[in-house]
């Protein structure tokens, strides 16, 4: 189950590359940079789990699973959303700037 | 859409892939364990008695690391400065009236509920799964309905900005507030018991020391910042339609 | 969890991941983005780590969605603003 998990969270990171690769509207990027940010969130998370495991809520009934991951990872994902957001301020920028969102046009108007 | 030589998109799919398999080889390397090690098994093992709390996430992140998520909520306030120099902007302007009759009233009776729910998702903090980041996206998530449904004018009066800004730096400062206290107990920043806060019963609302006190503080910062983020995003998009129908008070 | 139910959410989860790459319509993107990110607390439910598929759950369909479609209804019509609106 927990190869499993990596083997999703990778095709689902080169998913998110492939798009910021191939695309060239500013709202595919920032899309494929969430799914990529996703991905190694449930790399991380996964990398914690153990087989039978409960959650980490005090009095256990069982093996826990490890839960520095998840420490990690909550703050990784409000961090991202900030990120996010400061990246689709930056296209909101850009569009009033030169009037598109496609970065082939706006790297030809620049000259 | 784009029209890309028909060789870049070929490269690029043989990049991704060969990218992916190096990855999962490198991932499927890692041992995979039937126990916790490391420090992990100190955490899972001594939380009950050296914090109290019963959430061991939420002692992780509000007492054993409590000073990495200070600096994560700073990332939050980083995020808020740079969105509002960008869209900083001195003329004042109407705003759209809303949604229709229907929704104000749905949104009415669903909002004390919303509250109640971020309020107690954010004071359970170290009993439950939640917390202040939670919490916090919660009440972010309450001030955007009101913005979307009742108009940025209604938002923006019974939540001013001033008052996210002071809820954000309150925030702050009472995070690095109870810090201090543990450094004047001499026991080092932002300690916890041995600071002398009180460990209360385990699983009861009051235990856990400065844990519950944390939780408060990082909803705070994170519900006034991203709540701030969405209002001046959206602040904009209400100017531009004024400027469109001419209607815009200068 | 069971296993097969795991492979299902997965094979779901890549579904919908492929849709945002593939499809050319931005506002479908941001709405399989929502979709994609509520698969993603379940499964980081199932994984046993209930404090982040609330966070995931909260931050992915309450905010991030909010924020795109913010931005995105603001560079949908190029010829609504004037010129004079970058003074």
């Amino acid at each position: 189950m927990i190869l499993l998990s990596y083997a999703t969270a990778v095709i689902i990171f080169c998913i998110g590359l492939y798009t910021i690769m191939i695309r060239r509207n500013l709202f595919k990027t920032v899309l494929g940079l969430a799914l990529m940010e996703s991905a190694v969130l449930l790399i991380i998370v996964s990398s914690g789990y153990i087989p039978g495991g409960v959650p980490p809520i005090a009095p256990f009934s069982g093996p826990a699973v490890n839960p520095l991951p998840h420490a990690f990872t909550l703050t990784a994902i409000v961090i991202g959303a900030s990120d996010i957001a400061l990246a689709l301020a930056f296209i909101v920028k850009l569009h009033r700037h030169y009037r598109t969102v496609d970065l082939d046009r706006i790297r030809g108007l620049r000259g | 859409m784009s029209s890309k030589p028909y060789i870049f998109r070929i490269a690029s799919l043989i990049l991704c892939v060969s990218l992916g398999l190096m990855l999962f080889r490198g991932i499927a390397a890692l041992p995979v364990t039937e126990k916790v090690t490391g420090p992990a098994s100190h955490y899972l093992a001594r939380t009950a008695g050296e914090t109290g709390a019963r959430n061991v996430v939420g002692a992780i992140l509000f007492d054993y690391r409590a000073f990495d998520t200070l600096g994560e909520s700073t990332v939050i306030f980083t995020a808020v400065c740079g969105i509002a120099m960008l869209f900083s902007r001195r003329k004042f302007h109407r705003s759209s009236r809303g949604l229709s009759f229907i929704a104000k009233r749905g949104i009415g009776i669903m909002v004390p509920f919303l509250l109640m729910y971020a309020s107690v998702i954010i004071l359970f903090g170290h009993l439950s799964p939640g917390g202040g980041f939670q919490g916090g996206t919660i009440f972010a998530t309450v001030t955007v309905l009101l913005c979307v449904v009742f108009g940025s004018s209604f938002e923006s009066q019974y939540f001013p900005p001033r008052t996210k800004d002071i809820l954000e730096s309150g925030g702050a400062l009472l995070f690095s507030g109870i810090g201090l206290i543990g450094l004047a107990a001499g026991t080092g920043f932002l300690s916890n018991i041995a600071a002398g806060f009180p460990a209360g019963t385990f699983g009861s609302f009051l235990s856990a020391g400065s844990v519950p006190i944390l939780n408060v503080a990082v909803g705070m910062k994170v519900g006034a910042g991203l709540s701030t983020i969405f209002y001046s995003m959206i602040k904009m998009l209400d100017a531009g339609h004024d400027h469109r129908e001419g209607g815009g008070i200068e | 969890m069971s296993l097969s139910f795991m492979i299902f959410l997965y094979v779901f989860l890549i579904a919908t991941a492929l849709v945002i790459s593939a499809i050319n319509d931005i506002l479908s993107a941001v709405i399989t983005l929502s979709v994609f990110g509520i698969l993603l607390a379940t499964a980081f439910a199932i994984l046993q780590a209930p404090d982040v598929a609330l966070t995931q759950a909260v931050i992915n369909s309450g905010i991030v969605t909010a924020l795109f479609l913010v931005a995105f209804s603001q560079t949908e019509k190029p010829e609504c603003y004037s010129e004079e609106e970058e003074e």
